[in-house]
């Protein structure tokens, strides 16, 4: 039954991405229409069940096709992907709720239908990598993945800044699946098998080899800093339904095949577990902090992504510290978190890049400083963008505060039980996890500040208007889910098998309502007077200029300024004088730039030095026939002495 | 959940909101007293909410929904986190209740809606009251969630609950630990009730103020639910402090005698408690903004050592 209805989601993709590969040049909205159905149908039927398997047991084994004795194309469905095909589907159903409308509004006349039909294909890959039971056929749907997301971010490719982020993600992604390659190649040096079932691989050099070109090739793909620089590329530039399906599922599969492959295939050592924690804590932090400097609103909510994903891999990294430890119980609440989180910060993090979306659209532009009083324009979505902010910033009672609060209790448990040295490990996570919620709270209250409360900033966002109700269905769901995810965590928890010592947020919730009630009774039955609209004191200025009023940059500033030596800024003076002497001025020009610490450092040289390589490579080059005719011979020589030899 | 955790739920927020005015004037008074005035009388507070519940509620024109749900959401959040916290009589935990990581994002939650609400009216005396909030609240942050792994560390517990009744049972102060966490709590008490050196709670100049900022736009009732809401917060701090420190007189069972000694001894070390915050105050002058997270560096560190001595003693 499961494995019908699972191939029933897949033919329902494949049908989303043929129908508009057959008909493009038919330039109509039904088609659209059709492929984003077919997709929204497949997302109910690998919801229902995953859900089913998530809750219920049982699992999916299927060989589809196997071309050679030791490789096959075989899914298996098991509750661990059942639960990130889980989040695939929540997240597809609602976005393809909302590009139904959204892919109207782009330019782009038929090539609108081929958006629709990679958006399918991008879907199809992640049902297949999450459900892949072996490395290879892993490999090869990553790979068709990262193809078709490349295909989507460069869905604008006229303009420049698009083709650069496309290149750009083009080149990290590629990275990814070479570094996954590589890890999948020695992990079966080492086992001889392909299995992703292989359980309890010893530490030996090689293995060692292979679980850090995997962890690598599944950090560049989550966007760990220092390879994070992809996302706010990538997010700005792509169609917003396709950002909130990169940063809410794509995100996602990468920590779905470290868990994975720390799960079913590793028994890690302990310095693993460190590792990923600390790329996950510096990844938290940071992200955090270069999102409080961004005014871009889509790049802001990329690089907040970083930073959820640095929590989740926090999450898997006490995960294998407990368990090497032997404290199953932490490190099972450490991975429940994980878990948790990574559903979470995909129902948030795409509410919130659908519903910036709609301000984008509505507003024509992504820089926060030019909008503003967008609450009264747009109500329906800035109640919408507010739930997400909440939940983001993790505040009780919606989902985000409990998957984080289930990182926390295994951070504070452990100071008690472990030795001294990962004692203070632990207390530095702990205080960096806390400063990392704090911080994004004050992230949160800045981009909802600054674009949707006070006076707008600008014409267009004085003019804008809401957006359709198709465009709010799909985020309404996903805040509904927030609300649900969060209220119920303890009761969901209970009823898939486990008993976490969280707080029943059920209990917190009601007595918030409770409270909130009669405060408002209060306040009816104690006001004597009716409520009044007017200008309230301001100092004596005569009226309120938007010009006035506290700016996105403006709020960060102080935050900027205690984070001063992590926003490295260059100043720099250049002043000429028409004497010698330079007393007379003449001309002058001041800059502060804010470095790109991480492109200059990093990217950049080893970019030079590939380049360098290339360069060195291309001599072999030169075009005539007869040197391609001597390489051929060499080689051909020198296999035959090789094949001789052995 | 029972009759007796229901009673707790009534008791607990009738008595948090019946004596957090109380405290607020006592350290004014305190306060007055220090620069030789006679200040206002203790029961001023009670006045002045009194008052500002029979006004009316003016809203400013670019004001949206927020700044109306804020001072709601402000209140139920903090009168949910006031049941947290135990005053008087410490029952069974039920559901959770009493966690101190949601004690903590209960708090979050409340100062998220205060600062949405400082900026929604547009005027740039909220936004920057926001602004330093939110900022000060992100590198407290830190010692704050330190001082509270401490908490767990002694006591074996994250629940307040537990905590209170380990220290009612025990009766004094049980480990010299516990003092030196006292100091770290009574820091983060001073910054996040706004109070000097941090942030002045008298004056509503915009070089020094950071609370008053947001909510100079709240007016009539709903500046009474703000101002209740930063009195009750007060009340909380200064009800942590105290349990842990002096818990002596803390009830564990019900019965009228033993709720009403607790609650008459809890206004008293209360009064103490209020009068120190008054004296420390006076003792100080506002820092400047941005020396602030020296001052956060020390107590954080000073946190983490108290932890560091506990874990090699």
């Amino acid at each position: 039954m499961y494995t019908e209805l699972f191939f029933g989601s897949v033919v329902f993709l494949a049908a989303g991405f043929l129908i508009p590969l057959v008909l493009y040049d038919r330039d109509s909205r039904a088609v659209r229409k059709a492929s984003l159905g077919c997709t929204v149908l497949a997302a109910i039927l690998l919801g229902s069940v995953s859900l089913a398997i998530l809750m219920g047991g049982g699992s999916i084994a299927v060989t589809v096709y196997q071309p050679l004795a030791t490789f096959s194309f075989s899914f298996l469905v098991d509750r661990l992907a059942a639960f990130f095909l889980l989040i695939i589907a929540m997240v597809s159903a609602c976005t393809g709720l909302y590009a139904g409308e959204y892919y109207e509004h782009l330019d782009g006349g038929v090539r609108r239908n081929l958006l629709c039909s990679a958006t399918s294909l991008f879907l199809l890959a992640m049902v297949f990598v999450v459900s892949s039971a072996n490395t290879l056929s892993f490999f090869f749907f990553w790979e068709l993945m990262a193809a078709s997301s490349f295909f989507l971010v460069m869905y604008e490719y006229h303009a420049a800044e698009t083709r650069k982020a496309g290149l750009f993600y083009f080149i990290m992604t590629q990275l990814s699946t070479l570094f996954v390659l590589f890890g999948i190649i020695a992990l079966s040096w080492q086992t001889g098998t392909f299995s992703l079932a292989t359980r309890g691989v010893p530490v030996t050099v090689l293995s060692t080899v292979a679980f850090l070109a995997l962890f690598l090739g599944f950090s560049i793909k989550g966007g760990i800093i220092p390879f994070h620089k992809w996302l706010p590329y990538a997010h700005p530039a792509s169609p917003t339904p396709v950002s909130a399906l990169m940063s809410g599922v794509m995100l996602k599969i990468a920590v779905y095949g470290l868990i994975r492959f720390l799960l079913d295939v590793f028994s890690p050592d302990l310095w693993w577990g460190v590792l990923i924690l600390l790329a996950g804590t510096i990844s938290a932090v940071l992200g955090v902090i270069y999102a409080l400097k961004e005014h871009d609103l889509k790049a802001l909510l990329a690089y907040s992504s970083i930073e959820n994903i640095g929590v989740i891999f926090m999450g898997i990294g006490l995960f294998v510290i407990f368990t090497t430890v032997s404290l199953p119980l932490l490190a099972t609440l450490a991975l429940l978190g994980a878990l948790f989180h990574s559903l979470n910060h995909a129902v948030f993090k795409s509410l919130l890049f659908l519903t910036a979306g709609s301000v984008v659209h509505a507003t024509g532009t992504r820089d926060i400083e030019r909008m503003g009083g967008l609450a009264h324009r747009m109500p329906w979505t800035a109640a919408l963008f507010l739930t997400g902010s909440i939940a983001i910033a993790a505040l009780p009672p919606l989902n985000g505060f409990a998957s984080e609060i289930l990182i926390f209790i295994p951070l504070f448990t452990s100071i008690t039980v472990v030795d001294p040295l990962l004692k203070v490990l632990m207390l530095v996570c702990l205080s960096l996890l806390a400063l990392t919620s704090a911080l994004s709270a004050a992230c949160f209250v800045k981009a909802f500040g600054s674009v949707f409360l006070a006076l707008p900033r600008s014409e267009e966002s004085a003019g804008a208007t809401e957006v359709a109700p198709a465009m709010l269905a799909g985020p309404g769901i996903l805040a509904v889910a927030c609300l649900f995810l969060g209220v119920y965590a303890y009761q969901l928890f209970l009823r898939a098998g486990f008993t976490v010592p969280i707080p029943d947020m059920l209990m917190t919730g009601t007595l918030l309502v409770v409270m909130a009630a009669i405060v408002l009774i209060v306040l009816h039955y104690t006001s004597r007077q009716p409520v009044r609209v007017s200008e309230t004191w301001g100092c004596g200025a005569p009226s309120q200029l938007s010009s006035a009023e506290y700016t996105g940059h403006g709020f960060s500033e102080p935050l900027d300024i205690i984070f001063s030596s992590v926003y490295r800024t260059r100043i720099r003076n250049e002043r000429a004088f028409f004497d010698d002497r330079k007393t007379l001025f003449r001309e002058g020009r001041a800059e502060i730039r804010l470095m790109k610490v991480f492109e200059e450092y990093l990217y950049l040289p080893v970019a030079r030095f590939s380049l360098d390589l290339a360069t060195r490579v291309s001599r072999f080059q030169n075009g005539c026939l007869d040197t391609y005719l001597l390489y051929v011979f060499v080689t051909v020589v020198i296999i035959i002495l090789f094949l001789g030899w052995s | 959940m029972n009759a007796d955790f229901i009673l707790y739920l009534v008791l607990n927020t009738l008595m948090v909101v019946a004596v957090a005015p109380l405290f607020v004037s006592m350290i004014k008074k305190v306060k007055a007293w220090t620069q030789g005035r006679r200040g206002p009388s203790v029961f001023q507070t009670y006045y002045t909410l009194a008052k500002l519940f029979e006004k009316e509620v003016i809203y400013s024109p670019r004001a949206s929904l927020i700044m109306r749900v804020t001072p709601v959401v402000n209140c139920a959040a903090m009168l949910v986190a006031a049941l947290f916290v135990p005053l008087v009589f410490v029952p069974e935990s039920v559901g959770g209740i009493g966690n101190i990581i949601l004690f903590l994002y209960l708090l979050a939650l409340a100062k998220f809606f205060m600062a949405l609400g400082g900026l929604d009216a547009g005027s740039s005396f909220g936004g920057m009251g926001s602004s330093r909030e939110m900022s000060i609240s992100a590198i407290i942050e830190p010692t704050t969630i330190i001082v509270f792994a401490a908490l767990a560390f002694v006591f074996k517990t994250l629940n307040f609950f537990e905590m209170f009744a380990f220290s009612a049972a025990n009766g004094t102060v049980t480990t010299p630990i516990l003092i030196l966490v006292g100091i770290s709590l009574f820091i983060i008490l001073i910054v996040e009730t706004s109070r000097i050196p941090v942030d002045n709670p008298e004056t509503h100049l915009e070089l020094t103020m950071i609370h008053e900022g947001m909510i100079l736009e709240q007016s009539g009732p709903n500046l009474a639910l703000m101002e209740l809401s930063a009195a009750v917060k007060l009340t909380l701090l200064m009800a942590v402090l105290i349990n842990l420190i002096l818990p002596f007189g803390l009830a564990t069972t019900l019965s009228l005698a033993g709720i009403l000694v607790a609650a008459a001894l809890f206004i008293v070390k209360g009064s103490v408690l209020a009068g120190i915050i008054g004296l420390f105050e006076s003792s100080m002058a506002k820092m400047r903004f941005f020396q602030l997270p020296s001052l956060f560096a020390m107590a954080f560190f000073f946190s983490v050592l108290i932890i560091i001595i506990e874990v090699f003693a």
